[in-house]
């Protein structure tokens, strides 16, 4: 971090950008220098021009995309324009979002070596092999791309990139397309790089609570122009502004926002500056709570104990959630018995996905389905929508066995939404991708009931468009209106936030509440563990292919050493609860906000204010 | 007949094929074939892929079959293929058998018609036997080297890069129709409505996978420019470096000499004992 003051390694000077036919400019009169070996993250709107800010790094704007183009921009002290895209990658990685398509090798090793070869490195090999050990690939090295999953996709891509050995890597949105747990492990990466390797390293991001745990400076963009570069727990403390552009700081700045102002009604009278600046990450936190004396003393780590210990620990101390107990008065909807399934492999093996499953879902569940990549939750779903059928032991739907009917009968009462959108995407409209099923019935006066749907989900002005071209959160609304134009009992879903940005995540949750008045159950595979908190009134933790943890979704969270083994993360909040020593323990800010007044109150501690 | 439907198609899913078609394509390092030189491949498999059209003597075809069939058994190809292959073959004799029938001919038709049937099948297992020994990696080189532009061999590594995920997506895009279309209520006879809805889905279905494609490819001509690609195509270098590992060595030679002198000695026989 010191090195920050160190010579700039990029300097702009009033860049303005035009896409080639377009009628705005994306990026207008930006001016910005980046020191040596920092670590910035671009947070900002979609749209605002972050991806396009990051081309115009690397030479792609304007040598490759050419458009209007003014202003200055030194890399490295010289003039980028005079560069060409190669000499450019080379100063300058850039690792895309989409990671499946920018690997373009079928092997992990020529992957990494790609880039060098090209440019015509002799030592081209040890360059690759350098960078898959960099990152600790080396164990990689001769996989198949395909045989990868989303996370070491991530990781060959970044490993292509450094191939180069470029003084500066962009990456654009690591943790999109991610779960959080490996979403730390690009992160981690990313920060040895910075801080052993001096990489200077760019981020697009707005997961706050990444920004503040790994940034160094933080970058906020609105509609093409800068609003302003701050050190990053100072930008994260300006929450009205980051509001206003629907980014949401970490929960615990929330946290201590709200219980401030709260608590001290004074602060919004004195200007900001005269405050001290709220915590912005779990650590920083930890004083602030000691401050308020409920903090460390209190909090009581048991790590030592094993899951199960934790939830018969857990039974004792609450009560039994209510919906195990009416559960017998309610109708079984999905059952599984004993249900093995597996997959095979390049070596002709069979690798279990799911062993030995037993499990009952019920009318009224909204199931959160958690687990690491792998752990079976996708291949549960496909078991109930027919369109896999177990290896061994049965799985009953809605009364019918799945092995003996089709996936098209079974629709009837299931919809099953695809995590990737473009892949329900089957006709040229969103409107006759929504009439599909009802037309293929041939249900007569369907219109009344798509108009309603077309409505309910602001997909009324859409409607002609082809769902592809429509923006993330858009296509999600669109499979998700498909699915309930099915008029489903039971609905899947796999993943349905992933790669959305905050707001048209906020707005999928409250879809998934409303959706309760027409389908019985839903069923949602996710690594979003907010949506779990949020959402969810059951939740189902699978690994190694079998059921961990049967329960609701506050108790999933007490349950910190299960929760580890399957590789997932609480959210924040939930953590910062266990630091403060809060059993149970709270799902949002409000309530933990509410729950610290309410202790602090009785306690009479020195904010004494109550 | 519902209960027993599903099982089969389990076993021939999409998934299955997909893993037979990536094992063909990369999986045997070690067998008899991949031992050479990939551009002594491409040249003794264009030998043996164009010659049998012009050859007609039996004798010398059912040689070149013995020498396929020997190197498809060092090659391990999948039984996947093999079956295809079998019912290719069958379903042509079949055919041979009918037509000569019914236009009154006798089973002397048939032995003539059958060196057609030799022919292809002497170029079908050599195509097997080369291309289930040399992945698509060394092939892309050994074109590059035998003078094929950049773009061409770099499209048959890249193509079968995307293959998988191709086929995986086509797979969900014909559920995406499945799950939210109807089978036919009558199957009707043979279960002909059936199988209509199931054809008119299998095809309909690349529509929408176009289309994806299109999309994504945004990504990938960026990654391409970014990592270099067009840069090397105008420099020498990279495909100097690239291709450095190619060698022709002594057993190449072997190879070739050997496979000139079986194929010599069989004229030779094919001449004193004509079938």
């Amino acid at each position: 971090m010191n090195l920050n003051q160190q010579e700039p390694i990029i300097e702009i000077h009033g860049l303005t950008f035009r896409y080639p036919g377009a009628t705005d400019d994306v990026l207008r009169d930006v001016s910005l220098t980046i020191a040596r070996g920092d670590f910035i993250a671009i947070a900002g709107g979609n749209g605002s021009g972050k991806s396009t800010l990051c081309k115009c790094l690397n030479g792609l704007i304007p040598n490759y995309y050419v458009g209007d183009f003014s202003g200055s921009l030194l890399i490295n002290g010289a003039p980028a324009h005079e560069q060409t895209v190669s000499s450019l990658s080379r100063q300058v990685a850039y690792v895309f979002q989409d990671f499946e398509n920018q690997l373009v090798r079928p092997s992990v090793y020529d992957e990494a070596c790609f880039a060098p070869l090209n440019y015509g490195y002799a030592d081209y090999r040890e360059r690759g092999e350098r960078a898959l050990q960099l990152l600790g690939l080396t164990h990689l090295r001769d996989k198949w791309i395909w045989e990868l999953s989303g996370g070491q996709k991530h990781m060959v891509a970044l490993a292509g990139a450094l191939s180069l050995d470029p003084d500066v890597i962009v990456v654009d949105e690591p943790v999109a397309q991610l779960d959080p747990f490996h979403a730390r492990l690009i992160y981690d990466k990313l920060r040895i790089l910075n801080e052993v390797h001096g990489k200077t390293i760019i981020v697009i991001e707005h997961h706050t609570e990444f920004i503040a745990e790994y940034g160094n400076t933080m970058l906020l963009m609105d509609r093409g122009r800068i609003r302003w570069v701050k050190p990053v727990r100072e930008a994260l403390n300006a929450i009205s502004e980051l509001g206003e552009l629907h980014i949401e700081p970490p929960q615990v700045t929330e946290a201590f926002h709200r219980l401030r102002e709260r608590t001290t009604p004074t602060t919004q009278d004195s200007p900001a500056s005269s405050r001290p600046l709220y915590p912005v990450t779990l650590a920083q936190a930890a004083d602030w709570l000691d401050d308020l004396s409920l903090g460390k003393d209190r909090y009581q780590p048991d790590h030592s104990n094993s899951g199960d210990d934790v939830s018969s620990r857990d039974k004792q101390t609450h009560e039994l959630p209510q919906e195990a107990d009416s559960r017998s008065g309610r109708q079984p909807l999905v059952r599984f018995e004993q249900v093995t399934y597996g997959y095979k492999d390049m070596a002709r093996t069979t690798a279990p996905v799911l062993r030995g499953v037993n499990l009952t879902l019920y009318e009224g569940d909204r199931i959160a389905l958690i687990g690491n990549n792998g752990a079976g939750k996708s291949t549960l779903m496909r078991l109930i929508s027919g369109i896999r059928k177990p290896q061994q032991g049965r799985v009953t739907v809605c009364g019918q066995i799945t092995r003996a009917v089709s996936p098209e009968e079974l629709s009837d009462d299931v919809a099953f939404i695809f995590q990737n959108p473009e892949e329900m995407f089957i006709e040229d409209s969103i409107r006759k991708d929504v009439e599909y099923f009802l037309k293929a019935r041939r249900i007569p006066d369907y219109e009344a009931f798509i108009e309603d749907i077309m409505v309910r989900f602001r997909l009324k002005e859409l409607e002609q468009r082809d769902g592809r071209l429509m923006s993330g959160g858009q296509q999600r609304r669109a499979t998700l209106a498909i699915g309930l134009a099915m008029r489903p009992k039971i609905m899947l879903l796999d993943e349905p936030t992933a790669s959305l940005d905050l707001a048209s995540r906020r707005e999928m949750t409250e879809l998934l509440d409303r959706l309760q008045d027409r389908v019985q159950t839903v069923i949602v595979a996710t690594h979003d563990m907010q949506l779990v908190a949020d959402w969810a009134n059951r939740v189902i933790v699978m690994h190694n292919g079998q059921v961990a943890l049967d329960t609701d979704g506050r108790t999933v969270f007490e349950c910190a050493p299960l929760l580890e083994q399957a590789g997932l993360i609480p959210p924040q909040i939930v953590r910062l609860s266990h630091m403060a020593g809060i059993s149970p323990v709270c799902l949002t800010v409000e309530e933990l906000v509410a729950r610290l007044i309410e202790r602090s109150c009785k306690e009479e501690t020195a904010i004494g204010s109550c | 007949m519902e209960a027993v439907k599903p099982s089969f198609w389990d076993k021939l899913s999409v998934e299955q094929i997909k893993i037979e078609l990536m094992r063909t394509a990369y999986g045997h390092a070690n067998t008899f074939l991949s031992r050479f030189d990939p551009r002594v491949l491409v040249i003794w498999y264009a030998f043996f892929a164009i010659a049998p059209w012009f050859i007609f003597n039996k004798t010398v075809l059912l040689g070149m079959l013995a020498l396929m069939v020997v190197l498809t058994y060092t090659s391990r190809v999948s039984t996947l293929v093999l079956v295809i292959l079998a019912v290719g073959l069958v379903s042509d004799v079949g055919y041979m058998l009918f037509v000569s029938f019914f236009f009154g001919g006798s089973l002397d038709a048939i032995w003539s018609l059958s060196t057609l049937t030799l022919k292809l099948l002497v170029i079908s297992l050599a195509s097997i036997a080369v291309f289930a020994s040399m992945d698509p990696e060394k092939f892309s080189d050994a074109m590059l080297s035998l003078g094929m532009p950049a773009q061409f061999s770099f499209g048959i590594s890249y193509g079968y890069r995307m293959l998988p995920i191709l086929i995986e997506e086509y797979n969900n895009l014909i559920y995406s129709y499945r799950l939210r279309g109807r089978t036919p209520r009558n199957k009707g006879l043979l279960k002909w409505r059936y199988l209509v809805y199931m054809g008119k889905i299998t095809v309909i279905a690349f529509y929408p996978l176009i289309l994806n494609t299109a999309k994504r490819t945004r990504t990938t001509v960026e990654a391409l420019e970014v990592k270099g690609f067009t840069y090397a195509m105008t420099s020498s270098q990279a495909k100097k470096l690239k291709l450095a590992y190619l060698r022709i060595e002594r057993h190449d030679y072997l190879f070739i000499a050997v496979s000139v002198l079986f194929v010599a000695a069989l004229f030779t026989l094919g001449r004193i004992f004509p079938l």
